[in-house]
């Protein structure tokens, strides 16, 4: 069958202009920032508050005690119970999440617009006066113990895990996740987390950000009322310094018998939120191994067959976080994926990228623009770097321009700054049995083989 | 709620057409549901529609490989395909002004896939299957539990008794003329729903799909879907042990109960709500929070439109506790609330958050778009979807209750569960499989 009708790609229509939408910026006599988008179009609106208690601003003595204690903080307050807590939520038809990353602690719901002051009542009633009973304690620090070894044994996971640990040197936090490692989630305490409670949750430099359907001044008033009296300076965090363990091409074969994939994880240190080639490394690396059409996932699934997909990026925090490229690829292709994945990572050092690349991948990071504040929930969490890195107030008003601004000059100096072949940590979950050889054979540097335990 | 507006159009050929239109934001997304799923599939051929779904990126007469992802992307556009046991979808979320583009895509591979295809692409997308199924399924711990319960749930030779990733031998077998065949029988306008919904103009949008799909031939010998007749229930409590390389044991309880759509599911879906939606919920409270025997807790029923479908459980136990005291527990909680039904301020919250999850959903263009063409494709009534909470509300205690009671019984159930293995028998996985009456 062939039907010719229409052999030729249709021309698009006149683009619709798009801006991100208008925020106020409000600061209450403590110190927290209020954000307000109000969007009179949508039907539900989005909280979120932004502490800066997350695992910078913990020790590592007590590493994981900031995932522990937002979690801690929806399993009741001093007038509610953990079930009662959850109950009086479920009323109002919402959720209230609460977790931790490196750089913040978030807790968050979204609600109907008639619903939206009963739930800020209790978000702050759940900040302000936890209940931190004893029992959830012990049964959310044993459920994060359990949840480890549950990761440890994906294959995924333990790379994941792995790399970081292998990647940075003793004195960089960012050497495991930012909930912990079993060895100090199993000696916290809850007195350790009363007392990361009362030092790191303060609204001076927190930041409530509300999105949607909502009139900003009666809602100001009630934010004023539920979390005015809520004092404090703030706690602050530790300035991470992240060292490689090493400077050179290592590669760690981690033994997971019986795997029939292979996890590779190939990368070193990245850059921070602060850093000048931000918008270059983001195009850089979005080309590399951003989209569908990367390099690496066109060369390895595409061509190759070996993987359902291959990917890479940079994870920029306070402090530079890692580059890492990755890609799970069946067993009996793990050398020959290696020798693909790392000519790919060369490649796009070697010469300058071709215009028309640069072009499809910067006319897919903006032309998505629109999409990604399609929601409520989008929207406010578009707003969460700007408050929690102090990122200027018209980073989104000129994001689309800044990325415009990335010619092939900028992405391939990208790439030869940020990437350093030479100093590539290449790490492989595997069945050490059936790869270890081959591997050695690349001769990529030195192998070292450890056990998944 | 939101009323989510709907215009139904149906070309000469058969193709269903939904127009949503809204002004939200200057988004469109487009959504094609194919009436064919692994169910479809022929003996010694499972996963292949899943495959088959991969090679509709592979290029069509007029897109090379790679065109399809690379067009939309620099259209600014997000896309994917899924593909189920009922159904296949492929969908896009574009700017509004590519709007025809996404049209013209779809339109391509429905009317000319076949020129595209070739041995070299096939061989290299039932690799890239392969891996897809070793990732999710065969070096994953738990992974084969989907697999395993459809296996247990539905006899052999059933429709739904195979999974739709598919078995490594058969996707091995898989050829041209299997994608041929099953191109020239089920790609067909006839067999397929398409939906626009977000910012756009009806009439317009209505010309363009008339342009693009209207020349499509129908097939004229489309068959019926296959037959999915079954006895309702099990009839018998059956068991299956996996040891495994997996950190924790964990249950996977699964009942044979009414296909969706009708007011039956409805009350189970409530049903599984009450049981394990949100930290309020009996099995969270009692097995999680108070006894702390189990680490998570899942109930959901699968949306299978055969004569039934499967609500299934799981929960994993918390370290040192024994799977059958965990297991004893999850079915005491079961049985009480079978015996009692929900109390109403337990009903009222179990409402109120579903109306607030599908507020949510709906806040999405493409989640519009996909419920619209899911309604349309499986019932020919896109206007269920402004029914759903309705339908949920319908259902009172007393509906919930006896639902439960009447489906939730012990010979009515699989159980599956998955046992660490010592260090020395991790490989292969041992299994053992035994049927109590």
């Amino acid at each position: 069958m062939t039907l010719t009708v229409n052999p030729r790609r249709p021309v698009a229509g006149a683009p619709r202009e798009y801006h991100f939408p208008p925020f106020q910026k409000h600061s209450l006599s403590n110190g927290l920032t209020v954000w307000l988008v109000p969007l009179e179009d949508r039907s539900l609106v989005n909280v979120h508050l932004l502490v800066d208690a997350g695992a910078a601003a913990e020790t590592e003595p007590h590493g994981g005690v900031a995932s522990l204690t937002a979690q801690l903080l929806v399993t009741g307050t001093r007038r509610l119970d953990a079930n009662e807590f959850a109950e009086a939520t479920e009323r109002l038809g919402i959720e209230v999440s609460s977790e931790s990353s490196w750089d913040s602690a978030r807790a968050a719901f979204q609600a109907v617009p008639e619903h939206l002051v009963d739930g800020l009542d209790l978000l702050a009633e759940m900040i302000l006066e936890p209940r931190f009973d004893a029992g959830e304690f012990e049964r959310l620090r044993a459920e994060r113990l359990a949840d480890i070894m549950q990761a440890r044994a994906d294959a995924g996971g333990l790379a994941d895990e792995r790399f970081l640990a292998s990647l940075y040197d003793e004195s960089t936090p960012y050497r495991r996740v930012a909930a912990g490692r079993p060895e100090t989630v199993e000696a916290l305490t809850l007195d350790t987390v009363r007392a990361f409670h009362a030092a790191a949750y303060r609204p001076a430099g927190s930041h409530l950000i509300v999105a949607g359907r909502f009139d900003p001044d009666p809602l100001l008033a009630a934010v004023e009322r539920v979390l005015g009296a809520w004092h404090g300076e703030a706690g602050g965090h530790r300035t991470v310094v992240p060292q490689p363990a090493e400077r050179r091409r290592r590669v760690v074969i981690v033994d997971r018998p019986g795997s029939v994939q292979s996890e590779l994880r190939v990368g070193h240190g990245g850059i921070d939120r602060y850093d000048s080639r931000f918008f270059p490394g983001l195009v850089m690396a979005a080309m590399l191994g951003g989209v569908f059409g990367s390099r690496l996932n066109l060369r390895l699934r595409e061509e190759l067959g070996y993987t359902y997909g291959a990917r890479a990026g940079f994870d920029p925090r306070r402090s530079a976080g890692p580059f890492i490229a990755s890609a799970a690829v069946q067993t009996e292709v793990t050398a020959p994926a290696l020798t693909e994945l790392l000519a790919q990572v060369d490649g796009i050092r070697a010469a300058v990228v071709p215009e028309a690349e640069l072009r499809d991948v910067k006319d897919f990071l903006i032309g998505i623009f629109p999409l990604r504040f399609e929601t409520t929930a989008g929207v406010a969490a578009a707003l969460e770097p700007l408050a929690v890195y102090g990122l200027a107030d018209d980073w989104w008003s000129s994001y689309r321009d800044q990325l415009e601004a990335v010619d092939v000059v900028a992405a391939h100096d990208a790439a030869n700054d940020l990437i350093v072949p030479e100093e590539l940590l290449i790490l492989v979950v595997g069945d050490a049995s059936r790869i270890r050889a081959e591997i050695e054979a690349l001769a990529l540097g030195p192998v070292e083989v450890t056990t998944a335990d | 709620m939101p009323h989510v507006p709907i215009e139904r159009h149906q070309l000469a050929n058969g193709l269903r057409v939904i127009l949503s239109p809204d002004d939200r934001a200057p988004v469109v997304a487009v959504n094609l549901w194919y009436d064919v799923g692994s169910k479809h599939e022929k003996p010694g051929k499972t996963g292949f529609a899943h495959l088959f779904e991969h090679m509709m990126f592979q290029g069509s007469e007029h897109v090379a490989k790679g065109e399809h992802f690379a067009l939309v992307q620099g259209a600014g556009g997000t896309l994917n395909a899924t593909t189920w046991l009922d159904r296949t979808n492929y969908f896009e979320t574009m700017p509004s002004h590519e709007l025809e583009l996404a049209l013209w895509l779809e339109s391509d591979r429905m009317a000319s896939l076949l020129p595209a295809m070739t041995q070299e692409k096939l061989d290299n997308q039932r690799d890239v299957v392969k891996n897809e199924r070793r990732l999710r399924v065969d070096n994953q711990p738990y992974g084969s539990w989907d697999e395993k319960i459809q296996a247990l749930v539905y006899p052999e030779g059933h429709p739904y008794h195979h999974p739709t990733i598919g078995s490594m031998e058969d996707l091995s077998a898989a050829s041209l003329d299997d994608v041929r065949d099953f191109f020239a029988t089920w790609y067909a306008p006839n067999n397929a729903t398409l939906t626009i919904a977000g910012g756009f103009d009806p009439a317009a949008a209505l010309t363009m799909v008339e342009r693009h799909f209207g020349p499509i031939p129908a097939n004229a010998q489309l068959p019926g879907r296959p037959s999915t007749a079954i006895e309702p229930r099990i009839g018998r409590e059956v068991r299956e042990t996996v040891t495994d390389r997996v950190p924790l044991p964990r249950a996977y309880v699964t009942y044979r109960v009414p296909a969706f759509g009708g007011e039956a599911f409805d009350a189970l879906e409530v049903g599984t709500d009450l049981l394990a939606g949100g930290r309020a919920s009996r099995l969270y409270r009692s097995l999680i929070r108070e006894r702390q025997l189990a680490q998570d807790v899942v109930a959901f029923a699968f949306p299978l439109i055969g004569d039934a479908t499967m609500l299934a459980l799981w929960a994993t136990a918390r370290p040192g506790v024994e799977i059958d005291e965990l297991e004893a527990a999850l079915f005491d909680e079961i049985d009480r609330l079978r015996a009692d039904g929900p109390s109403d301020d337990e009903l009222q919250r179990a409402r109120t958050l579903h109306r607030a999850s599908i507020e949510s959903s709906l806040e999405r263009v493409s989640e519009r778009a996909d419920r619209l063409s899911m309604y349309g494709s499986l019932f020919d009534e896109p206007e269920r979807v402004n029914d759903e909470v309705a339908r949920y509300e319908r259902a009172g205690a007393d509906d919930v209750r006896r639902g439960l009671h009447e489906w939730l019984t012990p010979d009515n159930r699989v159980v599956l569960t998955y046992l660490p293995a010592a260090p020395a028998e991790t490989e292969p996985a041992a299994d053992s499989q035994e049927v109590i009456a």
